[in-house]
Protein backbone atom coordinates (compact mmCIF):
# COMPACT_ATOMS: atom_id res chain seq x y z
CA UNK A 1 0.00 0.00 0.00
CA UNK A 2 1.44 3.34 -1.22
CA UNK A 3 1.76 6.16 1.42
CA UNK A 4 -0.92 8.70 2.27
CA UNK A 5 -0.60 12.23 0.80
CA UNK A 6 -0.96 13.65 4.43
CA UNK A 7 2.32 11.63 6.21
CA UNK A 8 0.08 11.68 9.77
CA UNK A 9 -2.67 9.66 8.29
CA UNK A 10 -0.28 6.95 7.83
CA UNK A 11 1.06 7.17 11.24
CA UNK A 12 -2.82 7.34 12.59
CA UNK A 13 -3.38 4.13 11.01
CA UNK A 14 0.06 2.58 12.14
CA UNK A 15 -0.66 3.02 15.73
CA UNK A 16 -3.79 1.53 15.51
CA UNK A 17 -2.18 -1.67 13.74
CA UNK A 18 0.44 -1.66 16.50
CA UNK A 19 -1.75 -1.47 19.48
CA UNK A 20 -3.65 -3.95 18.00
CA UNK A 21 -0.53 -5.94 18.08
CA UNK A 22 0.29 -5.26 21.19
CA UNK A 23 -3.05 -6.34 22.65
CA UNK A 24 -2.96 -9.72 20.13
CA UNK A 25 0.52 -10.34 21.99
CA UNK A 26 -1.21 -9.64 25.52
CA UNK A 27 -4.53 -12.33 24.34
CA UNK A 28 -2.05 -15.11 23.28
CA UNK A 29 0.46 -15.13 26.24
CA UNK A 30 -2.59 -14.56 28.62
CA UNK A 31 -4.61 -17.90 27.14
CA UNK A 32 -0.97 -19.64 27.00
CA UNK A 33 -0.54 -19.12 30.73
CA UNK A 34 -3.56 -19.95 31.81
CA UNK A 35 -3.82 -23.42 30.60
CA UNK A 36 -0.57 -24.01 31.68
CA UNK A 37 -1.62 -22.37 35.21
CA UNK A 38 -4.52 -25.55 34.67
CA UNK A 39 -1.88 -28.15 34.09
CA UNK A 40 0.52 -26.95 36.52
CA UNK A 41 -2.61 -26.19 39.51
CA UNK A 42 0.25 -22.53 39.66
CA UNK A 43 -1.64 -20.07 41.75
CA UNK A 44 1.51 -17.26 40.95
CA UNK A 45 0.67 -18.18 37.60
CA UNK A 46 -2.98 -17.42 37.58
CA UNK A 47 -2.81 -14.50 39.06
CA UNK A 48 -0.90 -13.00 36.46
CA UNK A 49 -3.05 -13.84 33.82
CA UNK A 50 -5.68 -11.78 35.76
CA UNK A 51 -3.92 -8.96 36.07
CA UNK A 52 -2.92 -8.92 33.05
CA UNK A 53 -6.15 -7.99 31.51
CA UNK A 54 -5.95 -4.24 32.75
CA UNK A 55 -3.31 -3.66 29.98
CA UNK A 56 -5.80 -5.53 27.42
CA UNK A 57 -8.77 -3.51 28.51
CA UNK A 58 -6.92 -0.16 28.59
CA UNK A 59 -5.36 -0.90 25.13
CA UNK A 60 -8.88 -1.60 23.63
CA UNK A 61 -10.25 1.84 25.20
CA UNK A 62 -6.99 3.85 23.29
CA UNK A 63 -7.79 2.00 20.00
CA UNK A 64 -11.21 3.04 20.51
CA UNK A 65 -10.66 6.65 21.16
CA UNK A 66 -7.73 6.66 18.91
CA UNK A 67 -10.26 5.20 16.16
CA UNK A 68 -12.85 7.75 16.88
CA UNK A 69 -10.61 10.76 16.75
CA UNK A 70 -8.95 9.48 13.30
CA UNK A 71 -12.18 9.03 11.62
CA UNK A 72 -13.45 12.85 12.84
CA UNK A 73 -10.21 13.83 11.88
CA UNK A 74 -9.40 12.53 8.51
CA UNK A 75 -12.90 11.11 7.60
CA UNK A 76 -11.44 8.30 5.57
CA UNK A 77 -12.70 6.31 3.03
CA UNK A 78 -12.40 2.88 1.28
CA UNK A 79 -9.97 0.59 2.81
CA UNK A 80 -8.73 3.49 5.23
CA UNK A 81 -12.20 3.23 6.58
CA UNK A 82 -12.20 -0.44 6.97
CA UNK A 83 -8.99 -0.14 8.47
CA UNK A 84 -9.75 1.80 11.04
CA UNK A 85 -13.68 0.11 11.65
CA UNK A 86 -11.95 -3.58 11.81
CA UNK A 87 -9.42 -1.69 14.21
CA UNK A 88 -12.77 -1.28 16.83
CA UNK A 89 -14.35 -4.66 16.10
CA UNK A 90 -10.79 -6.40 16.12
CA UNK A 91 -9.91 -5.18 19.61
CA UNK A 92 -13.28 -5.70 21.05
CA UNK A 93 -12.71 -9.57 20.02
CA UNK A 94 -9.29 -8.98 21.52
CA UNK A 95 -10.34 -7.80 25.06
CA UNK A 96 -12.79 -10.38 25.78
CA UNK A 97 -10.53 -13.34 24.81
CA UNK A 98 -8.54 -11.52 27.73
CA UNK A 99 -12.01 -11.61 29.82
CA UNK A 100 -12.58 -15.11 29.38
CA UNK A 101 -8.56 -16.16 29.78
CA UNK A 102 -9.07 -14.05 33.47
CA UNK A 103 -11.99 -16.04 33.56
CA UNK A 104 -9.89 -19.33 33.47
CA UNK A 105 -7.42 -18.08 36.03
CA UNK A 106 -9.80 -17.64 39.01
CA UNK A 107 -11.34 -20.89 38.39
CA UNK A 108 -7.52 -22.31 38.45
CA UNK A 109 -7.08 -20.46 41.12
CA UNK A 110 -11.11 -21.97 42.78
CA UNK A 111 -9.96 -25.68 42.14
CA UNK A 112 -6.03 -25.25 43.15
CA UNK A 113 -6.36 -28.16 45.70
CA UNK A 114 -9.10 -30.08 44.32
CA UNK A 115 -9.30 -33.10 42.81
CA UNK A 116 -6.82 -34.16 40.54
CA UNK A 117 -7.60 -35.82 37.21
CA UNK A 118 -5.43 -35.09 35.15
CA UNK A 119 -6.28 -36.93 31.89
CA UNK A 120 -9.35 -34.68 32.02
CA UNK A 121 -6.90 -31.45 32.43
CA UNK A 122 -4.83 -32.68 29.33
CA UNK A 123 -8.64 -32.51 27.13
CA UNK A 124 -8.60 -28.64 28.20
CA UNK A 125 -5.10 -28.42 27.22
CA UNK A 126 -5.33 -30.05 23.69
CA UNK A 127 -8.72 -27.58 22.87
CA UNK A 128 -6.61 -24.86 24.32
CA UNK A 129 -3.85 -25.68 21.74
CA UNK A 130 -5.91 -25.65 18.46
CA UNK A 131 -7.67 -22.39 20.04
CA UNK A 132 -3.80 -21.07 20.27
CA UNK A 133 -2.93 -21.73 16.99
CA UNK A 134 -5.94 -20.19 15.70
CA UNK A 135 -5.50 -17.75 17.63
CA UNK A 136 -1.84 -16.75 16.32
CA UNK A 137 -3.04 -17.40 13.00
CA UNK A 138 -5.17 -14.80 12.92
CA UNK A 139 -3.11 -12.44 14.34
CA UNK A 140 -0.65 -13.28 11.34
CA UNK A 141 -3.31 -13.16 8.77
CA UNK A 142 -4.37 -9.40 10.45
CA UNK A 143 -1.08 -8.37 10.25
CA UNK A 144 -0.59 -9.51 6.85
CA UNK A 145 -3.92 -8.44 5.41
CA UNK A 146 -3.63 -12.44 4.32
CA UNK A 147 -7.55 -13.49 3.51
CA UNK A 148 -6.51 -16.96 2.93
CA UNK A 149 -4.80 -17.58 6.12
CA UNK A 150 -7.87 -15.85 7.89
CA UNK A 151 -10.43 -18.02 5.88
CA UNK A 152 -8.03 -20.73 6.98
CA UNK A 153 -9.13 -20.08 10.81
CA UNK A 154 -12.62 -19.66 10.62
CA UNK A 155 -13.05 -23.01 8.53
CA UNK A 156 -10.59 -24.82 11.67
CA UNK A 157 -13.03 -23.60 14.49
CA UNK A 158 -15.35 -26.94 13.58
CA UNK A 159 -12.47 -29.24 14.80
CA UNK A 160 -12.40 -27.10 18.20
CA UNK A 161 -16.07 -27.47 18.45
CA UNK A 162 -16.00 -31.20 17.68
CA UNK A 163 -13.27 -31.60 20.57
CA UNK A 164 -15.37 -29.32 23.52
CA UNK A 165 -18.55 -31.99 22.87
CA UNK A 166 -16.26 -34.65 22.97
CA UNK A 167 -14.98 -33.21 26.48
CA UNK A 168 -17.97 -32.66 27.86
CA UNK A 169 -19.47 -35.95 27.35
CA UNK A 170 -16.09 -36.68 29.65
CA UNK A 171 -16.84 -34.49 32.02
CA UNK A 172 -20.10 -35.47 32.62
CA UNK A 173 -19.45 -39.46 32.81
CA UNK A 174 -16.79 -38.20 35.88
CA UNK A 175 -19.22 -36.33 37.55
CA UNK A 176 -22.03 -39.30 37.20
CA UNK A 177 -19.06 -41.64 38.91
CA UNK A 178 -18.52 -39.42 41.52
CA UNK A 179 -20.12 -36.56 42.56
CA UNK A 180 -17.41 -35.57 44.88
CA UNK A 181 -15.95 -34.61 41.45
CA UNK A 182 -18.87 -32.26 40.03
CA UNK A 183 -17.75 -29.00 42.02
CA UNK A 184 -14.28 -29.54 39.91
CA UNK A 185 -15.74 -30.70 36.74
CA UNK A 186 -18.27 -27.93 36.66
CA UNK A 187 -15.11 -25.51 37.14
CA UNK A 188 -13.41 -27.51 34.00
CA UNK A 189 -16.14 -27.59 32.11
CA UNK A 190 -16.32 -23.68 32.22
CA UNK A 191 -12.72 -23.24 31.39
CA UNK A 192 -13.26 -25.67 28.33
CA UNK A 193 -16.30 -23.67 27.30
CA UNK A 194 -13.93 -20.22 27.52
CA UNK A 195 -11.20 -21.49 25.44
CA UNK A 196 -13.75 -22.64 22.74
CA UNK A 197 -15.19 -19.22 23.47
CA UNK A 198 -11.84 -17.61 22.29
CA UNK A 199 -12.09 -19.85 19.36
CA UNK A 200 -15.32 -18.28 18.42
CA UNK A 201 -13.67 -15.05 18.54
CA UNK A 202 -10.46 -16.16 16.37
CA UNK A 203 -13.27 -16.78 14.03
CA UNK A 204 -15.30 -12.94 14.42
CA UNK A 205 -11.60 -11.81 13.38
CA UNK A 206 -11.48 -13.49 10.54
CA UNK A 207 -14.86 -12.57 9.39
CA UNK A 208 -13.40 -8.88 10.22
CA UNK A 209 -10.22 -9.75 8.37
CA UNK A 210 -12.25 -11.01 5.25
CA UNK A 211 -14.21 -7.21 5.23
CA UNK A 212 -11.47 -5.75 5.46
CA UNK A 213 -9.66 -7.17 2.63
CA UNK A 214 -12.50 -7.75 0.25
CA UNK A 215 -15.05 -5.04 1.45
CA UNK A 216 -17.57 -7.15 2.12
CA UNK A 217 -19.32 -9.22 4.59
CA UNK A 218 -18.95 -12.39 5.05
CA UNK A 219 -22.26 -13.64 4.86
CA UNK A 220 -22.32 -17.70 4.99
CA UNK A 221 -23.25 -19.50 8.08
CA UNK A 222 -20.09 -20.79 9.41
CA UNK A 223 -19.91 -25.07 10.15
CA UNK A 224 -20.18 -25.67 13.71
CA UNK A 225 -19.46 -29.02 15.61
CA UNK A 226 -20.65 -28.07 18.60
CA UNK A 227 -23.26 -30.54 19.72
CA UNK A 228 -23.39 -29.98 23.52
CA UNK A 229 -26.58 -28.17 23.15
CA UNK A 230 -28.51 -31.04 22.06
CA UNK A 231 -30.35 -32.75 24.44
CA UNK A 232 -27.76 -35.61 25.18
CA UNK A 233 -28.21 -34.82 29.25
CA UNK A 234 -31.16 -36.75 29.40
CA UNK A 235 -29.02 -39.91 28.26
CA UNK B 1 -35.28 9.95 4.91
CA UNK B 2 -33.27 7.77 7.48
CA UNK B 3 -33.19 3.84 6.26
CA UNK B 4 -34.82 1.64 9.17
CA UNK B 5 -33.23 -1.78 10.13
CA UNK B 6 -33.36 -4.50 7.58
CA UNK B 7 -33.84 -2.29 5.28
CA UNK B 8 -30.65 -1.76 2.40
CA UNK B 9 -28.50 1.61 3.20
CA UNK B 10 -25.96 3.25 0.99
CA UNK B 11 -23.72 6.03 1.62
CA UNK B 12 -25.73 8.78 -0.29
CA UNK B 13 -29.27 10.58 0.91
CA UNK B 14 -32.36 9.50 -0.47
CA UNK B 15 -33.58 7.14 -2.69
CA UNK B 16 -30.31 4.77 -3.93
CA UNK B 17 -28.85 4.39 -7.72
CA UNK B 18 -31.75 2.74 -9.52
CA UNK B 19 -29.80 1.04 -12.62
CA UNK B 20 -32.65 0.91 -14.49
CA UNK B 21 -33.68 4.26 -14.68
CA UNK B 22 -33.41 5.70 -18.23
CA UNK B 23 -30.23 7.22 -19.57
CA UNK B 24 -30.98 11.16 -19.56
CA UNK B 25 -27.55 12.01 -20.96
CA UNK B 26 -25.45 9.51 -22.75
CA UNK B 27 -21.53 10.12 -23.58
CA UNK B 28 -20.09 7.87 -26.41
CA UNK B 29 -16.73 7.74 -27.63
CA UNK B 30 -16.08 11.32 -27.03
CA UNK B 31 -13.11 13.34 -27.35
CA UNK B 32 -12.43 16.95 -26.98
CA UNK B 33 -9.65 18.53 -28.05
CA UNK B 34 -8.08 21.85 -27.02
CA UNK B 35 -6.38 22.86 -29.78
CA UNK B 36 -3.68 18.98 -30.44
CA UNK B 37 -4.10 18.77 -26.66
CA UNK B 38 -7.13 15.68 -25.94
CA UNK B 39 -8.16 16.93 -23.07
CA UNK B 40 -10.81 14.18 -23.01
CA UNK B 41 -10.04 10.49 -24.43
CA UNK B 42 -12.78 8.16 -25.95
CA UNK B 43 -15.33 8.84 -23.02
CA UNK B 44 -18.19 6.64 -22.58
CA UNK B 45 -20.78 6.83 -19.73
CA UNK B 46 -24.42 7.91 -18.87
CA UNK B 47 -25.91 10.16 -16.37
CA UNK B 48 -28.90 8.89 -15.46
CA UNK B 49 -32.25 10.68 -14.96
CA UNK B 50 -33.19 12.19 -11.78
CA UNK B 51 -29.88 10.83 -10.19
CA UNK B 52 -26.54 13.23 -8.64
CA UNK B 53 -23.95 11.95 -11.25
CA UNK B 54 -20.52 13.41 -9.29
CA UNK B 55 -17.31 13.80 -11.05
CA UNK B 56 -14.03 13.78 -9.27
CA UNK B 57 -10.38 13.90 -9.91
CA UNK B 58 -7.17 15.74 -9.46
CA UNK B 59 -6.77 19.25 -11.27
CA UNK B 60 -6.70 19.11 -14.88
CA UNK B 61 -8.37 15.46 -14.91
CA UNK B 62 -11.14 16.43 -17.60
CA UNK B 63 -13.95 16.46 -15.40
CA UNK B 64 -14.77 20.23 -15.34
CA UNK B 65 -14.08 20.28 -20.00
CA UNK B 66 -16.61 17.30 -19.80
CA UNK B 67 -19.10 19.12 -17.94
CA UNK B 68 -18.85 22.10 -20.35
CA UNK B 69 -19.90 19.97 -23.08
CA UNK B 70 -23.39 19.13 -22.04
CA UNK B 71 -24.38 22.78 -22.76
CA UNK B 72 -21.44 23.82 -25.49
CA UNK B 73 -20.26 26.26 -23.13
CA UNK B 74 -16.72 25.20 -24.57
CA UNK B 75 -17.76 26.70 -28.03
CA UNK B 76 -16.95 30.07 -26.11
CA UNK B 77 -12.97 28.79 -26.24
CA UNK B 78 -11.30 29.22 -28.99
CA UNK B 79 -9.54 26.13 -31.12
CA UNK B 80 -11.62 23.73 -29.56
CA UNK B 81 -13.03 20.46 -31.30
CA UNK B 82 -15.91 17.91 -30.25
CA UNK B 83 -15.75 14.31 -31.46
CA UNK B 84 -18.03 11.64 -30.52
CA UNK B 85 -21.71 12.11 -29.20
CA UNK B 86 -23.54 13.63 -26.59
CA UNK B 87 -27.23 12.24 -26.56
CA UNK B 88 -29.72 14.02 -24.72
CA UNK B 89 -33.22 12.42 -25.11
CA UNK B 90 -31.26 10.54 -28.19
CA UNK B 91 -29.84 13.62 -30.53
CA UNK B 92 -26.46 14.51 -30.36
CA UNK B 93 -26.00 17.92 -28.73
CA UNK B 94 -22.61 17.95 -30.22
CA UNK B 95 -24.05 18.46 -33.54
CA UNK B 96 -23.70 21.87 -34.77
CA UNK B 97 -27.35 21.88 -36.18
CA UNK B 98 -28.66 21.80 -32.68
CA UNK B 99 -29.69 25.66 -31.51
CA UNK B 100 -27.04 26.43 -28.69
CA UNK B 101 -29.29 28.71 -26.86
CA UNK B 102 -32.33 26.34 -26.82
CA UNK B 103 -29.84 23.54 -24.98
CA UNK B 104 -28.83 26.14 -22.92
CA UNK B 105 -31.90 26.56 -21.74
CA UNK B 106 -32.52 22.24 -21.47
CA UNK B 107 -29.10 22.46 -19.71
CA UNK B 108 -28.76 24.81 -16.70
CA UNK B 109 -25.44 25.57 -15.31
CA UNK B 110 -24.36 27.23 -11.69
CA UNK B 111 -20.58 27.90 -11.29
CA UNK B 112 -17.86 27.87 -8.59
CA UNK B 113 -18.06 31.65 -8.03
CA UNK B 114 -22.14 33.11 -7.31
CA UNK B 115 -22.36 35.49 -10.66
CA UNK B 116 -25.14 37.44 -9.82
CA UNK B 117 -26.10 40.11 -12.90
CA UNK B 118 -25.76 43.46 -11.26
CA UNK B 119 -29.50 43.82 -10.96
CA UNK B 120 -32.41 43.38 -8.58
CA UNK B 121 -32.82 40.14 -7.06
CA UNK B 122 -36.16 39.98 -8.89
CA UNK B 123 -35.07 40.55 -12.05
CA UNK B 124 -31.70 38.57 -11.76
CA UNK B 125 -34.35 35.44 -11.52
CA UNK B 126 -36.24 36.55 -14.34
CA UNK B 127 -34.04 37.63 -16.36
CA UNK B 128 -32.96 33.90 -18.33
CA UNK B 129 -36.85 33.30 -18.70
CA UNK B 130 -37.76 36.84 -19.94
CA UNK B 131 -35.06 35.28 -22.73
CA UNK B 132 -37.37 32.78 -24.29
CA UNK B 133 -40.55 33.45 -23.20
CA UNK B 134 -43.02 36.22 -23.32
CA UNK B 135 -44.74 36.25 -19.70
CA UNK B 136 -47.04 38.47 -18.01
CA UNK B 137 -46.35 40.79 -15.29
CA UNK B 138 -48.46 38.16 -12.44
CA UNK B 139 -46.81 35.16 -13.99
CA UNK B 140 -43.54 36.43 -13.58
CA UNK B 141 -44.52 36.65 -10.63
CA UNK B 142 -45.38 33.48 -10.13
CA UNK B 143 -42.77 32.20 -11.28
CA UNK B 144 -39.67 34.37 -9.81
CA UNK B 145 -41.35 32.70 -6.24
CA UNK B 146 -41.47 29.36 -7.64
CA UNK B 147 -37.66 29.59 -8.33
CA UNK B 148 -36.70 31.31 -5.71
CA UNK B 149 -38.84 28.57 -3.61
CA UNK B 150 -37.41 25.55 -5.33
CA UNK B 151 -33.83 27.06 -4.66
CA UNK B 152 -34.70 27.57 -0.89
CA UNK B 153 -34.29 31.26 -0.92
CA UNK B 154 -37.43 32.34 -0.68
CA UNK B 155 -38.08 33.49 2.81
CA UNK B 156 -34.87 35.37 3.15
CA UNK B 157 -35.36 37.41 0.23
CA UNK B 158 -39.34 37.55 -0.18
CA UNK B 159 -39.35 41.70 1.33
CA UNK B 160 -36.16 42.73 -0.66
CA UNK B 161 -36.71 41.12 -4.53
CA UNK B 162 -36.11 44.82 -5.65
CA UNK B 163 -32.55 44.98 -3.78
CA UNK B 164 -29.86 44.37 -5.61
CA UNK B 165 -28.51 40.86 -6.19
CA UNK B 166 -25.36 41.08 -5.09
CA UNK B 167 -25.64 42.41 -1.51
CA UNK B 168 -26.62 38.95 -0.24
CA UNK B 169 -24.27 37.11 1.20
CA UNK B 170 -21.83 34.46 -0.67
CA UNK B 171 -24.24 31.72 -0.13
CA UNK B 172 -27.73 33.23 -0.70
CA UNK B 173 -25.67 34.37 -3.75
CA UNK B 174 -25.17 30.81 -5.40
CA UNK B 175 -29.06 29.90 -4.70
CA UNK B 176 -29.42 33.06 -6.69
CA UNK B 177 -27.98 31.23 -9.10
CA UNK B 178 -29.67 28.18 -8.81
CA UNK B 179 -32.96 29.96 -8.55
CA UNK B 180 -32.37 31.49 -11.63
CA UNK B 181 -31.36 28.11 -13.82
CA UNK B 182 -34.64 26.60 -11.84
CA UNK B 183 -36.58 29.33 -13.32
CA UNK B 184 -36.15 28.84 -16.78
CA UNK B 185 -37.30 24.77 -16.35
CA UNK B 186 -34.35 23.01 -17.63
CA UNK B 187 -34.07 19.01 -17.55
CA UNK B 188 -30.48 18.87 -17.07
CA UNK B 189 -28.49 21.12 -14.24
CA UNK B 190 -24.68 21.49 -14.12
CA UNK B 191 -22.89 22.10 -11.00
CA UNK B 192 -19.48 23.44 -11.17
CA UNK B 193 -17.90 23.39 -7.82
CA UNK B 194 -21.28 25.26 -6.53
CA UNK B 195 -19.58 25.11 -3.35
CA UNK B 196 -15.86 25.47 -3.21
CA UNK B 197 -16.26 29.12 -2.36
CA UNK B 198 -18.74 28.49 0.15
CA UNK B 199 -18.51 28.72 4.27
CA UNK B 200 -20.17 25.32 5.94
CA UNK B 201 -23.61 26.80 6.44
CA UNK B 202 -24.20 27.83 2.76
CA UNK B 203 -22.26 24.37 2.05
CA UNK B 204 -25.21 22.50 3.85
CA UNK B 205 -27.56 24.42 2.41
CA UNK B 206 -26.64 23.56 -1.20
CA UNK B 207 -25.78 20.27 -0.43
CA UNK B 208 -29.67 20.09 0.88
CA UNK B 209 -30.73 21.52 -1.96
CA UNK B 210 -29.35 19.18 -4.31
CA UNK B 211 -31.09 16.39 -2.87
CA UNK B 212 -35.16 18.31 -3.00
CA UNK B 213 -34.07 19.58 -7.43
CA UNK B 214 -33.25 15.63 -7.63
CA UNK B 215 -36.73 14.27 -7.70
CA UNK B 216 -37.38 17.19 -10.97
CA UNK B 217 -33.89 17.32 -12.75
CA UNK B 218 -30.72 15.17 -13.64
CA UNK B 219 -28.22 16.27 -12.01
CA UNK B 220 -24.36 16.81 -12.80
CA UNK B 221 -21.36 18.07 -10.44
CA UNK B 222 -17.86 18.44 -10.43
CA UNK B 223 -16.50 18.81 -6.97
CA UNK B 224 -13.12 18.13 -5.42
CA UNK B 225 -14.86 17.36 -1.90
CA UNK B 226 -14.81 13.69 -1.71
CA UNK B 227 -17.48 13.41 1.38
CA UNK B 228 -19.19 15.76 -0.25
CA UNK B 229 -19.56 13.61 -3.61
CA UNK B 230 -19.89 10.64 -1.39
CA UNK B 231 -23.47 12.20 0.33
CA UNK B 232 -25.19 13.46 -2.34
CA UNK B 233 -24.16 11.43 -5.56
CA UNK B 234 -25.87 7.87 -6.31
CA UNK B 235 -23.12 7.67 -9.29
CA UNK B 236 -19.51 9.06 -9.22
CA UNK B 237 -17.00 8.98 -12.31
CA UNK B 238 -13.27 9.26 -11.27
CA UNK B 239 -11.53 10.91 -14.37
CA UNK B 240 -7.37 11.03 -14.79
CA UNK B 241 -5.26 12.66 -17.36
CA UNK B 242 -8.92 12.69 -19.42
CA UNK B 243 -9.84 9.10 -19.22
CA UNK B 244 -12.52 7.81 -17.25
CA UNK B 245 -10.75 5.97 -14.95
CA UNK B 246 -13.99 3.92 -13.25
CA UNK B 247 -17.55 5.10 -13.01
CA UNK B 248 -20.14 3.24 -11.20
CA UNK B 249 -22.52 3.60 -7.86
CA UNK B 250 -21.06 6.20 -5.49
CA UNK B 251 -21.03 3.62 -3.02
CA UNK B 252 -18.94 1.37 -4.89
CA UNK B 253 -16.38 4.02 -5.80
CA UNK B 254 -16.03 4.97 -2.25
CA UNK B 255 -16.20 2.26 -0.18
CA UNK B 256 -14.61 -0.61 -2.38
CA UNK B 257 -13.53 1.03 -5.69
CA UNK B 258 -12.05 -1.59 -8.53
CA UNK B 259 -9.37 0.19 -9.93
CA UNK B 260 -6.22 1.06 -8.26
CA UNK B 261 -6.29 5.11 -9.43
CA UNK B 262 -9.45 5.10 -8.07
CA UNK B 263 -8.59 3.61 -4.76
CA UNK B 264 -5.52 5.78 -4.36
CA UNK B 265 -7.52 8.93 -4.81
CA UNK B 266 -10.18 8.59 -2.90
CA UNK B 267 -8.23 7.60 -0.03
CA UNK B 268 -5.56 10.38 -0.43
CA UNK B 269 -2.51 8.59 -2.40
CA UNK B 270 -2.39 9.65 -5.00
CA UNK B 271 1.20 10.84 -5.96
Amino acid sequence: MSDHIVKSFDSDLESLRSAIAEMGGIAEKQLGDAVTALVRRDAVLAQGVIKADLRLDALQREIEERAILTIARRQPLAIDLREIVSAIRISGDLERIGDMSKNCGKRVLAIADGFQAQKIVIGVQSISDLVMGQLKDVLDAYAGHDLDKAMDVWHRDEAIDALYTSLFRELLTYMMEDPRNISFCAHLLFVAKNVERIGDHTTNIAETIHYLVTGRALDTERPKDDRTTAPTIAA
Amino acid sequence: MSAALGQSVSLGRGTPANASAPAKVSVRDFDFYYGDFRALKSINMEFRERHVTALIGPSGCGKSTLLRCFNRIYSLYPEQRATGEIMLDGRNIIDPSVDVNELRSRVGMVFQKPTPFPMSIYDNVAFGMRLYERLSRADTDVRVEHALRKAALWDEVKDKLKNPGTGLSGGQQQRLCIARTVAQNPEVILFDEPTSALDPISTGKIEELLEQLRSEFTIAIVTHNMQQAARISQYTAFMYLGELVEFAPTDDIFMNPREKRTHDYVTGRFG
